[in-house]
């Protein structure tokens, strides 16, 4: 076994290279001066003072999260029933369910958008509505999926156990089946809010460019402004977000856990 | 693209053929001589590789084989979709022989001293140049050594005339954009520079302000805009959406770049181009070298050949934009693109302006463009 061990080493050059590195060059550029010179730091808070002196900013931000919260909230209300359902059903209708579910996911998220652009096109509905039903519509799949995958895992003499001991359907679904499916829930978020919190194609394909969020103040701020340093800063203030938000779901995902175990 | 344009192209060029075969038979008719002669690149230079970075959709279709033909060489074409972007690709290393940046662009590289001098003995072709071309390209280039212009243009609105009085558009200028009518009805760039160069100008300012007070009040004129009639913010896309107007959701007037007006009205007949009365950004595409190209000389070649009569008239006719070529673009001015006022971009109006590069003010810019967008 120990061999195997060896092999790991690929990987490890690969994050440092392709993953550290520039995480560190972020950093780097955040807390620095605009300049030329690589070789010449002059180190400053100006750029995290800058995005939060101006209330546009934060107000950006705070979209950003409201927007992916939303997301996030109406998968779950949506992919838990769903989930449920296909879970019922008799395993060849389970994996034709699985199977139309995963389908559209076969075709890049970008063409996927794209099209809807053309759909949505013919509706008079704001900007802000179609960019919530793109978003849904791209990362519904993700919640179903893994809801799906931990409510199949549980074992059905659990629920056979929970009838004889009196409990009824709602008791058993509160008592075994929603604990025993929350893992399944905080994965799903997890996939579906970090990448909703940070998109940036479906709200500028879908908004008509009137809807701003934080992923499209960082492109802006690399590719049309060239300031790469600002563009930094509001990709580090964004990476601690999404620290504090993985955070937040780890503990859940332990206490339900916890709660498996009792 | 639509088959009736490619059409269309063909046909032309046939003509072009046959005529150009006339007048050669002719013996030259008193205008400027830009034939080239091939050479084998590999034995003149040494190298016979260039890489070239240019606008996407901005070059005719043999312009590029043509040329690989000539002198048995061999062009990798890349193409970007804005000025920053190419610079900032020259930023992450990348090493091109020929770049075709705005004139702005130009006057930064030449500032950061990226670019090299041109070989004008290889390139006897400028003589065909628009004097007007080279009168701008003296605001950024003023020893004209070191750029060729490719394309000039100028900025303005494009708009159905079916649903805009062109009287009430030609009265109004850039001010037709604070008419409540039009809500929900207009395209507007993406961009902050062409965006706040439309607000100066509508106030009557510079372009190339950096005044606090007037960046402000263009600042204030913007969210106008975006209050009265919610202007689609756009890029690219609004050729084609002003060409083959949706029709759940038409728009009656767009900001859009001279070249891609002339490419949408020979699309769509009931579009008309103004450029507002109150002034615009006249600006021009050139051809330079930098100081890391593996083959100047051939690039040197290169610009010469597409400065020749038949890459220009290839160029002009399938991109649509104004050749510098002057008998290129007084040719197609009244045939191809005859009747369409946006492929003659205006000239020597002294509201008008050329871009200045200004570091300062585009950072300004930027953040207050985020804020006119932020609802």
């Amino acid at each position: 076994m120990k061999s195997f061990s060896k092999m790991v080493y690929p990987y490890v050059i690969w994050a440092a290279a392709m993953i550290v590195m520039p995480m560190l060059m972020i950093v780097l550029y955040a807390f620095t001066v605009k300049g030329n010179s690589v070789l010449t730091f002059q180190f400053t808070f100006d750029n995290f003072i800058r995005f939060f002196s101006d209330p546009v900013f934060p107000g950006v931000l705070w979209r950003s999260l409201k927007l992916a919260v939303i997301t996030t909230v109406i998968c779950i209300a949506i992919g838990y029933p769903s989930a449920y359902i296909i879970a019922k059903l008799k395993p060849n209708s389970q994996a034709m369910m699985i199977l139309l579910i995963t389908l559209p996911t076969w075709i890049n998220m970008l063409v996927r958008t794209y099209a809807w652009r053309g759909i949505l096109s013919n509706f008079p509905i704001s900007g802000e509505i179609k960019v919530y039903i793109g978003m849904l519509y791209n990362f519904l799949p993700f919640m179903i999926l893994q809801i799906y995958t931990s409510l199949s895992k549980i074992d059905p003499n659990l629920i056979v156990a929970a009838h004889d001991l009196g409990a009824n359907n709602r008791e058993t679904f509160r008592r075994v089946i929603l604990p025993l499916s929350l893992p399944g829930v905080v994965s799903g978020i997890t996939l579906v809010f970090l990448p909703a919190v940070s998109s940036f194609f479906i709200p500028k394909l879908l908004g008509g460019g009137q809807y701003v969020l934080i992923g499209n103040l960082i492109e802006d701020y690399f590719i049309s402004t060239g300031d790469w340093n600002f563009g930094s800063a509001i990709s580090l203030i964004m990476a601690i977000i999404i620290l504090i938000s993985m955070y937040i779901t780890r503990k859940l995902d332990r206490k339900s856990a916890e709660a498996e175990a009792d | 693209m639509n088959s009736s344009f490619v059409k269309k192209v063909s046909i032309s060029l046939l003509a072009l053929s046959l005529a150009a075969c006339g007048s050669s038979g002719s013996g030259g008719s008193g205008s400027a001589d830009t034939e080239t002669e091939g050479v084998d690149a590999m034995e003149a230079y040494g190298c016979n590789v260039i890489n070239v970075y240019n606008w996407g959709e901005y070059i005719g279709e043999d312009v590029v084989s043509n040329f690989e033909e000539l002198y048995n060489a061999k062009v990798n074409y890349d193409m970007f979709d804005s000025n920053e972007s190419m610079y900032t690709k020259l930023m992450g290393g990348s090493s091109y022989d020929l770049l075709v940046p705005s004139d702005y662009m130009i006057e930064r590289l030449l500032m950061e001293d990226m670019l090299q001098k041109l070989d004008l003995s290889k390139i006897p072709n400028i003589s065909a140049l628009d004097p007007d071309v080279v009168d701008m390209q003296k605001v950024y280039d003023p020893t004209l050594e070191y750029s060729v212009p490719y394309f000039h243009g100028s900025v303005g609105l494009v708009y159905n005339t079916n649903n805009v009085d062109p009287a009430e558009i030609e009265e109004k200028g850039w001010d037709i954009l604070l008419d409540e009518k039009y809500k929900n009805k207009v395209y507007m760039y993406d961009s902050q520079r062409d965006s706040f160069m439309i607000a100066f100008k509508a106030l009557g300012y510079s372009m190339n302000t950096s005044d606090d007070a007037e960046i402000q009040a263009a600042y204030e004129w913007l969210r106008k805009v975006h209050e009265t009639v919610s202007p689609a913010y756009v890029t690219d896309e609004v050729i084609d959406a002003m060409a083959y107007p949706n029709a759940n959701d038409p728009k009656d007037i767009a900001v859009v770049y001279s070249g891609d007006a002339a490419y949408i009205i020979a699309e769509n007949p009931d579009m008309d181009y103004i450029e507002p009365k109150q002034g615009t950004n006249v600006w021009s595409d050139g051809m330079v070298i930098p100081k890391n190209a593996s083959c100047p000389a051939l690039a040197n070649e290169f610009i010469n050949f597409v400065l020749t009569y038949d890459s220009s008239y290839d160029n002009s006719i399938t991109v649509g934009y104004t050749s510098s070529n002057l008998e290129v673009s007084e040719e197609l001015s009244t045939t191809e693109f005859d009747g369409i006022d946006a492929y003659v971009p205006r000239v020597g109006y002294e509201k008008d302006e050329v871009f200045r590069y200004n570091s300062v003010l585009v950072q300004k810019l930027s953040d207050l463009w985020n804020k006119v967008k932020i609802n």
